[in-house]
């Protein structure tokens, strides 16, 4: 989940703080110093999230792009000038147009959005955005709800009584609300100084960037392992099911499918697997993510040297062509597969499936889903030649069979067509000619359209005239039969018009001596 | 899209009175000339729909297009509607499909055009379909039951399509008026049962069809809400492909479709094999296929205005794989103004159903991971690739469809029963080749690919004591073993200390699984009989001498014995850490490699060993017998001698007997030796 830092570098970022003691901090100092602690705990413990800044005032500047170099975007928070005045539509413009540009928009980002809670003046303020929301057009249209899953947070350099005295705390909840109340508003708890707002960002961090462990388990083989990006709680009905689902912290190996098998399955999200050795504390000694860090490097090369289950796992999938289906959770699964990139690294990588006992259909529900040594026979063959899936669905989809729409004409025209063709091939096209007549048959007492079957039966009593001197006297008989039976049938008399009754070739024996030749 | 939504639940009421018998006034040529047909045949007049016709596919073609995309939970009920009310299927899973409704619809025919006018109307239908609603379908009734106190949020909305030929204006208000009036009635007798619910939200769509080429006499209205639980739509709409289309919007709008265009497609009959010709084919789908193209307002729509009604679709072009690698999957393009490629969805069918698959084409989040290998145990070489990629194999997933039931007569999860298997498979699995001797032996892959098992056969229990025969035969003539040399200094454990170290991890695998069944404790019991332990271990293990013995590597082989070596000894794992920058590759030990445990021939003294067993007598005492004996007469009080034994000669060959019998004959007879 990428995150866009977006920076308000108003005039109003520099009032003063008063604090004990003789230096002299302005709100932005403060600012800073809660983004140096967040770029911190990322670099450390959020390596693979990418982030941007951008500094805005009644004009937007994208300072850093989307990066995993979290000194870039530390010497960036110490270059920023002070300007004029906050205008943070445009800016929440620009943030639309750069999280669109690199992720389009079905990614999921946040939003961290440090202000003071000083929202501007005249044309631009949030207060005249807000009131002229109602008036927009598609073309202006406000820029919340972002154009893509998101989250805003929304971190003021200002405690909750500053911000009551005035509109302020009222004008950002409205923000939250109109990105579908998905974001959180947080302020200064207390006097304005520099552990007070390290307590606000620490609350941020525990809330959005908190790395997610797990232990990944087949059987009595296990290991621990970060799923990168967090796996978010899915709503799956908010009428019925309206507590959001969270994944398990373990996550349970219930069996393998070959890949061809699950081919390529739709899935919520994507994730890294990556195994991480964790000290006694539970806190994380490596990733295996390089890093300058000294100590961190030898814990590292040491963490390498122990097996581990996630690499074991990972090859013999690779190798294999298999996934392993993993429970999430009550009804919710997903699968672990290799994944190489474009170099000759490759990964563990976990998907998850839409929550559900039935997320794919061609694999069934899969609570019935069960080891092969339970089947009377392999049902992959003895030489592995032959596979359970995909399963067929109960009711075949209407392109999948012969299901007859004569909405346009043409598709009526070509049923017809195709009851001539085989009229004309008649007697060795009997069965396909009664097949197709049957199958109009159908059609026509389905939908009430009687005329059809005159239309047809006089059609192939004028074929039975055109017939050459050459042809079978059977077609003859044929015809003739076919057009009176589709007569009868037109009459919507219920004795000749019933929907599950077939017109039979009629029985001829032109053989002569067919005893004979018998 | 909520499941209990409006579109769970659909009633049609198709109007079945005199008037819907009238000709669409639409025609449709259906006898279509071939061009090498004789001359100067006229060909037939061309036919007409009536507008119950028109009517009846129309709706089809919605209910298609509806069970195509949503198998399951979008649910139909088909009225007609005359002198009264004819409801062709109920709410039911099974009723629906098209086949049914088809079936139904036969069944009651096109309408009577000499039907008294007067007792015909379309409100026997209205009525029918607000009863209809209340009716619980059998997914209300699960959720209801699922969520116990909860079950007030199971909704019930639903939405009726009227197709009808209206007089007026106010016909229409009289229809709605009595909808309204139903559903209040009606309301209030499911409050008072069990079986019914309210209906809590109704969308009437009434249709008003006409003959092509008529003046409407009814107009247009947009959705507006006549009470809080009746919102009612007008459409007027010429009959024919006009009614088509207006229901293939309509359903597109009730279920959030959307459509694509692909073009491009090559055609696959041999008669066009090898020219270029190409179709195109539109498909309906939920529109969240279409994400991208909405939020970004990526503006290549081609838009096609038919018949006024402006029918939107994207426009994907097919590419044909080059490779069959993806199976039955076929990518699609978006054409570009600036001409860049950007492949953004995927076709693919399984078990016959087509599936549209977004692909993404921007940036990814996850780009430049760390590699696998740069991780936690990245730096092991010697993993079991082979062997875990066996049991997964073991391990593969297989529907079972019809329900199965435990002893106590409890449902079967088959899904449970393959945690079951996972758990017992990996009682234990050591991860790496130099953590294992017995998995790096072909001779013990028959006791460990059953041993696993939740029972065994009596012949599973004859493998794996031919297995421990095997081994013993193995161990007397002093065969080299696949043991590890990592974490350990020179040339490794001397060959008695190998054979220990294999019979240990023998013993972890088999005591893993005693409790699966009896059998596997007669495995254990063979195995506990036959393994090599001097007699004197147990008091030397008082002594607690292991560390010297350790190092001291010119003390004799029989003092070697001594060294205590568990399987799961943390010890092993310390060296290999310990050897740190050294060279992992050693640990892919085999068999054969030089860094292999001693040759054979440099034992002289347990070469003797296979000498007849005369020598018993005389010289220092073998291993063999020192163990045999101990064993034969500890066993000879607890145990029932074992058949082979009873018949030995010098506590020799006679364990093998019937295993080199078998092998000699290539038939089994229940592993008896009966031959003599």
């Amino acid at each position: 989940m990428p995150t866009v830092v977006v920076m308000d570098v108003s005039l109003s970022m520099t009032r003063p703080v008063s604090i004990e003691g003789s230096e002299e901090y302005q709100r932005k100092h403060l600012a800073a110093h809660g983004l140096t602690m967040l770029f911190e705990h990322m670099a450390t413990n959020y390596k693979l999230e990418f982030t941007a800044l951008v500094v805005f005032s009644s004009l937007w500047e994208l300072m850093v792009p989307f990066t995993r170099d979290y000194n870039t975007l530390q010497e960036a928070l110490s270059n920023m000038d002070d300007y004029d005045k906050t205008c943070l539509e445009s800016a929440l413009v620009g943030v639309c147009n750069i999280v669109q540009q690199e992720w389009g928009g079905a990614i999921p980002c946040q939003v961290v959005l440090v202000t003071d809670g000083c929202l501007g003046i005249g044309r631009g303020s949030l207060r005249h955005s807000l009131a002229t929301h109602s008036q927009r057009s598609e073309s202006n249209r406000f820029p919340l709800p972002f154009p893509f899953p998101s989250k805003l947070y929304i971190m003021c350099m200002a405690n909750l009584e500053e911000l009551q005295s005035t509109d302020s705390l009222d004008c950002l909840e409205r923000l939250i609300d109109l990105n579908n109340g998905e974001g959180q508003i947080f302020t200064i708890d207390g006097p304005l100084c520099l552990k007070n707002v390290q307590s606000m960002f620490g609350k941020l961090i525990d809330l959005a960037y908190t790395p997610f462990h797990a232990v990944l388990k087949c059987g009595h083989l296990t290991a621990d392992v970060q799923v990168f990006p967090r796996p978010e709680p899915f709503v799956v009905d908010e009428e019925i099911d309206p507590i959001p689902k969270v994944i398990n912290t373990d996550l349970e190996i219930v069996g393998f499918i070959d890949i061809a098998d699950i081919s390529s399955p739709p899935v919520l999200s994507r994730h890294l697997v990556l195994p991480i050795a964790l000290n006694k504390e539970g806190d994380e000694v490596g990733t295996g993510i390089t890093d300058d860090n000294e100590d961190e490097n030898s814990a590292n090369q040491i963490a390498g040297k122990i097996p581990n289950f996630c690499v074991l796992l990972h090859g013999s999938l690779k190798v294999e062509g298999m996934v392993a289906i993993v429970q999430l959770g009550p009804e919710w699964h997903g699968m672990l597969y290799s994944q190489a990139d474009s170099k000759k690294k490759s990964n563990l990588m976990m998907s998850l499936f839409e929550p559900g006992p039935e997320p794919l259909p061609w694999l069934g529900k899969m609570a019935q889903l069960g080891p092969i040594s339970d089947a009377k026979e392999n049902p992959y063959g003895e030489d592995d030649n032959k596979s359970p899936f995909p399963l067929q669905p109960k009711n075949k989809r209407s392109y999948a069979q012969n299901v007859t729409v004569w909405i346009k004409p043409s598709g009526l025209q070509t049923d017809v067509q195709k009851i001539l063709r085989n009229a004309r091939k008649l007697p060795e096209k009997t069965q396909t000619f009664y097949k197709e007549l049957n199958r109009l048959r159908k059609a026509a007492l389905a939908f009430g359209f009687l005329d059809l079957l005159k239309g047809v039966a006089d059609m192939l009593e004028r074929e039975c005239t055109l017939l050459p001197d050459t042809a079978h006297p059977d077609a003859a008989f044929q015809l003739t039969h076919a057009a009176q039976q589709l007569k009868l049938a037109s009459t919507g008399t219920s004795e000749y018009a019933g929907y599950d009754h077939n017109i039979t070739p009629l029985q001829t024996d032109f053989s002569g001596s067919s005893a004979e030749r018998m | 899209m909520k499941i209990f939504s409006e579109s769970h639940k659909t009633v049609f009421v198709v109007d079945h009175c005199p008037y819907m018998a009238e000709s669409c006034r639409q025609h449709v040529e259906f006898d279509m000339l071939v061009k090498n047909r004789t001359q100067g045949i006229i060909p037939l007049a061309p036919i007409s729909k009536s507008l119950w016709t028109c009517s009846v596919e129309s709706s089809m073609e919605y209910c298609r297009i509806m069970y195509d995309i949503f198998p399951f939970k979008k649910l139909v009920n088909f009225i007609v509607s005359d002198s009264g009310a004819h409801v062709l299927n109920s709410w039911t899973q099974e009723d629906q499909n098209l086949q049914e409704l088809m079936a139904a619809l036969a069944a009651v025919g096109p309408p009577n055009p000499r039907a008294d006018p007067e007792c015909c109307s379309i409100l026997h239908g209205l009525v029918a379909a607000v009863e209809t609603l209340c009716k619980i379908t059998e997914y209300q009734h699960e959720a209801r039951t699922l969520l116990m106190e909860n079950a007030e949020r199971v909704g019930n909305r639903g939405r009726i399509i009227c197709i009808t030929n209206a007089k007026s204006d106010s016909h229409v208000r009289m229809l709605e008026d009595c909808v309204q009036e139903t559903i209040h009635e009606h309301n209030k007798l499911a409050a008072n049962s069990d079986h019914l619910m309210q209906i809590q939200k109704c969308e009437l769509v009434l249709i008003h069809t006409y003959p092509v080429g008529e003046d409407s006499l009814v107009s247009d209205r947009p959705k507006k809400e006549l009470s809080p639980v009746l919102t009612s739509e007008v459409h007027s709409v010429r009959a024919g492909r006009h009614l088509a289309t207006k229901l293939n919007i309509l359903v597109q709008q009730h279920f959030d479709l959307a459509s694509t265009t692909i073009t491009n497609i090559p055609m696959k009959e041999e008669q066009h094999a090898n020219t270029s010709a190409n179709y195109d084919v539109e498909l309906l789908h939920h529109k969240d296929a279409h994400v991208d193209f909405l939020k970004s307002g990526d503006n290549h729509l081609s838009g096609s205005s038919r018949e006024g009604s402006f029918k939107e679709t994207i426009t994907l072009k097919w590419c044909t794989p080059r490779t069959n690698n993806i199976g039955r999957s076929v990518l699609l393009e978006q054409p570009r103004k600036s001409g860049s490629k950007v492949i953004s969805h995927m076709l693919s069918s399984h078990g016959g159903e087509i599936f549209l698959h977004v692909l993404s084409s921007s940036r990814s989040i996850l780009e430049d991971p760390p590699s696998i290998s740069e991780g936690c145990g990245g730096r092991v070489t010697d993993y079991r690739i082979t062997d875990f990629g066996e049991f997964m194999r073991e391990n593969r997933l297989t529907p079972f469809l019809d329900p199965r039931y435990k002893i106590d007569g409890s449902l079967e999860i088959p899904l449970e029963r393959a945690k079951d298997q996972l758990e017992k498979h990996t009682r234990y699995w050591p991860m790496i080749i130099s953590q294992t001797t017995i998995f790096n032996m072909q001779a013990v892959v028959p006791l460990a690919s059953v041993i696993v098992k939740e029972s065994l056969t009596e012949e599973d229990v004859l493998n794996c004591q031919k297995t421990i025969y095997n081994l013993v035969d193995m161990e007397r003539k002093n065969d080299p073993l696949p043991i590890s040399t990592v974490g350990t200094r020179g040339k490794g454990p001397k060959r008695d200390e190998q054979y220990r170290i294999m019979w240990n991890e023998l013993e972890t695998l088999v005591r893993a699984h005693i409790n699966n069944s009896e059998k596997h404790q007669r495995v254990l019991e063979c195995l506990m009989a036959c393994r090599s332990k001097p007699p004197e271990e147990e008091e030397r293990k008082k002594r607690g001498r292991k560390r010297e013995d350790k190092e001291d590597k010119s003390e004799k082989a029989v003092k070697d014995y001594e060294q205590e070596k568990s399987w799961q000894d943390s010890e092993r794992l310390k060296g290999i850490l310990e050897r740190g920058k050294e060279e992992l590759a050693e640990a892919e030990i085999i068999k054969d490699s030089p860094d292999s445990p001693e040759p054979p021939n440099k034992k002289p003294l347990v070469e003797t060993d296979e000498t007849p067993p005369v020598e018993k007598s005389k010289g220092p005492v073998s291993l063999l017998s020192l163990w045999s004996n101990r064993i034969n007469t500890a066993n000879s009080r607890k145990h029932q001698e074992f058949a082979g034994r009873l018949n030995s000669v010098n506590n020799r060959a006679e364990l093998y007997q019937h295993l080199k019998e078998e092998n000699g004959m290539e038939t089994t007879e229940n592993g008896k030796a009966s031959r003599q």
